[in-house]
Parts: structure tokens; C-alpha cells; sequence
């Protein structure tokens, strides 16, 4: 390894000899080491990023569109003590985690006893290539009061129609829509097709932000308390029984008066 | 192979991992290979920003540091000089401190674990030891000039 620098140098004296810690030769083969790294690292970044991922042809919020009003989709009493908020991404894995594991538990259980009322608003987030398309494919469904159903049917497909599995997501998703029992294929299809509920997605976008939700899913119990990530049910039903108890000591922080009276519950479909 | 070439190859290779998670945050990647942890909690949530820019691309910064020091510690002008192995050990140290305080935020407050970034973490601290080695085995540069005055 160690060579013998036996030239004298500036400042030091003839005939001294200093180990020198590396040779040429072992030099080179580190070289070619960095650059066989070097290039392997390139191909992987250059591959990752043209596998169709791009988000910017999917981030299309339209500063030009007239604002609506909307404040996400409801399920549940207008009675019940308190209102449960996911703040949710339908390209998100943990969101669609939630939505076919835990899910069904909580509208069987807590929804559809009266215990808790349910908002779901979109958060589509900006490295989701396609969730946007998601997001008002359900609003489309929502046009015709089947926005439940495109949501447990868009989760349990997410795999069919996500990034990783399409750059034309939309023809996927009226599939997917126009398997929902009762939904008129036409108009949604043309609903999805004109995006005209571009508008509504983008107002919940500005919730999402106007609340500082970090990632998602993001749940809010009655207003008050938040959590983010993945929940089982345990833990989900801890939160709502914590909320409750809080809600009935001050009545005041039960949140969700705005609440508007909802449609008969439905029952999450498996898979 | 010597303490430096492992440094660069090993800055190297984080160099790439930060660049993957930056193009991720950036958009340009749609989705993280993630099979163990949740990367996605973790790179979306209000932590991975910091002061403006991603931590990810602070690594990059850090990665190009490390990277382009070791390389100057093989050339024949510094690959004695026990000054550039005090720096890189200093900036390693800083490197696995700030690491270690995003661990702490992955364990503690997001409460959801980055392969990526334990991947990372790892080779920090990788760096951090092999700094340190070769610190400890640099010879002083005041020794050996005292060395020299002495037998003169």
C-alpha cells in the first residue's frame, strides 16, 4: 500500500522519508469503483423518474376556475355527539389501508349506531400522480349520491389505477365507477371526461391547507383532536370514545353543527 | 482500499439515495419504494422540511461535501494532511448529530419509520467512524516537522 516519497519537498528536509498512505494502483481501482457507483446511481434515479411518475401533468389545480363551496362528503346522523374529519388521499397506501381494513368496522360500528358522523375531504397530494383524477371521479360519483361507494370501490382497486399502474387513470376509474350498482355509466363517464368537478377538489384542497394537515390520512376527532397516519380500529374507536367523553362534559367542542343530514348509511363493500 | 475511498464511495452512494428522496419530494418521482416502514408518512409530513428546503436535499449538500473532501484526501497534495481528516470528522459529527435528531423525530413524534432514511442514518454514522479512524491514523504533521528538527 505504503510508497516512498524519497524526493526532497519544500520545507522539508533531503533524505527524510514519510509514508505515504495510498498508491496509484489502489487508486485506480477506487476509480473505477466510483465510477461503476456513479453510473449504476444515474440509471436507477433516470429510470425511477421516467417510469410515466411525472406529476406534473397531474397537479392541475386552475387558478381561473369560480371557487365552490364545498366541505368534503358526510355519512351519518346529523345527531351524533360528535363528527369524525379524514383528511384523505386516494392514491395514498396508508389511506387505502384504512379505508379496506379498518374502515368497515367504523361505519357498521360507530357511523351507522349513531355514535359518530363521518366527513371525508381530499387532500390529493402533490407527488400522486394520479389521485386527482380519483378525487373528482368520486366527486362525479357524489353527482349522483354514490360518492361511499366509488370510495371503498376506488381504494380497493387503488392498485389498478395508481401511478405506478397507469398514465391514463381516467379510463380505469369509469370502470371502476360505472361497476357501481345503480350509477347512471353516461354521466359519469362525461362528468369525469369534462372534469367539471375540478373546482369542488380544489376547495377542499384549500381546507386541507387552511388546516395545516401534514400528511395523510389525517383524522380529526370533534374538532379538536389529531392524529395522522394508519389507525386500526382499536385505536380509531379509542379517539372517538376519548371525543365522546370530552364532547358530553363541554358540550360546545362537539364539532360539525354544519353538518347536513345524510343519506341512508351504506354498508362498506369488501374488496 | 483505503478509510478516504471508502468515505467517497460511501458519500457517493448517499449522494444517490438523497437525490431519490429530493426527486421524490419535488414530484419528479411519483411513488417511494418502500416495503418495510412508511416512508410517505415520514417524507410528507411537516419534518422533512427544513429551514425551506428538504431535508433529503440537505443531505445531497452534505453527500457532495463529504464526497468531494474525501476525494481532495486522495490527491497527493492532501492525502497526508491531518487537518482535511480533522474537517471531514467535524462534519460527520455534525452529520450523525442532526441524523440523530431526525431518528428522534421518526421514533417520537411522527411515530412511523423511513427505510430510506435509516439507510442514510447508517451511513452517516459509517462515515462519522471511518472520519474518525482516519483522524486517529493520520500522523500529526507538528510530529513529523518535529520529528525532522530533531535529527537535523
Amino acid at each position: 500500500m505504503a510508497n516512498k516519497r524519497v524526493a526532497p519537498q519544500p520545507g522539508r528536509k533531503p533524505g527524510v522519508v514519510k509514508q505515504s498512505k495510498k498508491t496509484s494502483s489502489s487508486n485506480r481501482a477506487f476509480y473505477l469503483l466510483a465510477a461503476g457507483l456513479g453510473v449504476a446511481g444515474i440509471v436507477a434515479l433516470t429510470y425511477q423518474s421516467t417510469r410515466g411518475n411525472s406529476v406534473t401533468r397531474a397537479n392541475p389545480v386552475d387558478t381561473t376556475l369560480p371557487p365552490v363551496k364545498s366541505e368534503g362528503y358526510v355519512i351519518g346522523a346529523a345527531t351524533a355527539p360528535i363528527e369524525v374529519v379524514e383528511f384523505g388521499d386516494f392514491e395514498c397506501p396508508q389511506c387505502g389501508r384504512f379505508a379496506t381494513l379498518t374502515e368497515a368496522d367504523v361505519r357498521t360500528r360507530l357511523v351507522n349506531t349513531g355514535m359518530i358522523r363521518y366527513r371525508y375531504i381530499d387532500y390529493p397530494l402533490p407527488m400522486h400522480g394520479n389521485t386527482w383524477n380519483a378525487s373528482r371521479a368520486a366527486a362525479c360519483a357524489d353527482e349522483q349520491g354514490k360518492f361511499w361507494e366509488m370510495h371503498d370501490a376506488i381504494f380497493a382497486n387503488q392498485d389498478r389505477w395508481d401511478t405506478q399502474a397507469t398514465s391514463k387513470p381516467d379510463k380505469l376509474l369509469k370502470q371502476i365507477g360505472g361497476q357501481i350498482p345503480g350509477i347512471k355509466a353516461d354521466q359519469f363517464d362525461q362528468c369525469v371526461d369534462t372534469k367539471k368537478t375540478q373546482a369542488k377538489i380544489q376547495a377542499h384542497l384549500k381546507i386541507a391547507e387552511a388546516r395545516q394537515v401534514g400528511g395523510t390520512p389525517t383524522f380529526i376527532f370533534a374538532s379538536d383532536k389529531q392524529t395522522e397516519g394508519f389507525l386500526t380500529y382499536d385505536q380509531f374507536k379509542k379517539f372517538v370514545d376519548d371525543a365522546i367523553a370530552k364532547a358530553a362534559k363541554t358540550p360546545a367542542a362537539a364539532g360539525g353543527d354544519t353538518a347536513k343530514k345524510s343519506a341512508p348509511l351504506t354498508p362498506i363493500k369488501k374488496g | 482500499m483505503t478509510k478516504r475511498q471508502w468515505m467517497a464511495l460511501i458519500s457517493l452512494a448517499g449522494l444517490f439515495l438523497g437525490a431519490y428522496l429530493t426527486l421524490y419530494k419535488f414530484g419528479v418521482i411519483g411513488q417511494l419504494a418502500c416495503n418495510v416502514g412508511s416512508c410517505e408518512k415520514v417524507q410528507t409530513s411537516r419534518w422533512s422540511v427544513f429551514l425551506g428546503l428538504p431535508v433529503a436535499t440537505w443531505g445531497v449538500g452534505f453527500y457532495v461535501l463529504m464526497l468531494t473532501l474525501s476525494i481532495a484526501g486522495l490527491q497527493p497534495r492532501f492525502e497526508d494532511s491531518r487537518r482535511l481528516s480533522l474537517v471531514m470528522m467535524l462534519l460527520a459529527g455534525w452529520g450523525v448529530l442532526f441524523t440523530a435528531w431526525l431518528n428522534y423525530l421518526e421514533a417520537f413524534v411522527i411515530h412511523a419509520w423511513c427505510e430510506w432514511c435509516l439507510g442514510s442514518a447508517a451511513m452517516v454514522l459509517l462515515l462519522f467512524i471511518l472520519a474518525w479512524l482516519d483522524w486517529r491514523a493520520t500522523p500529526d504533521d507538528s510530529a513529523f516537522e518535529n520529528e525532522l528538527a530533531s535529527q537535523s
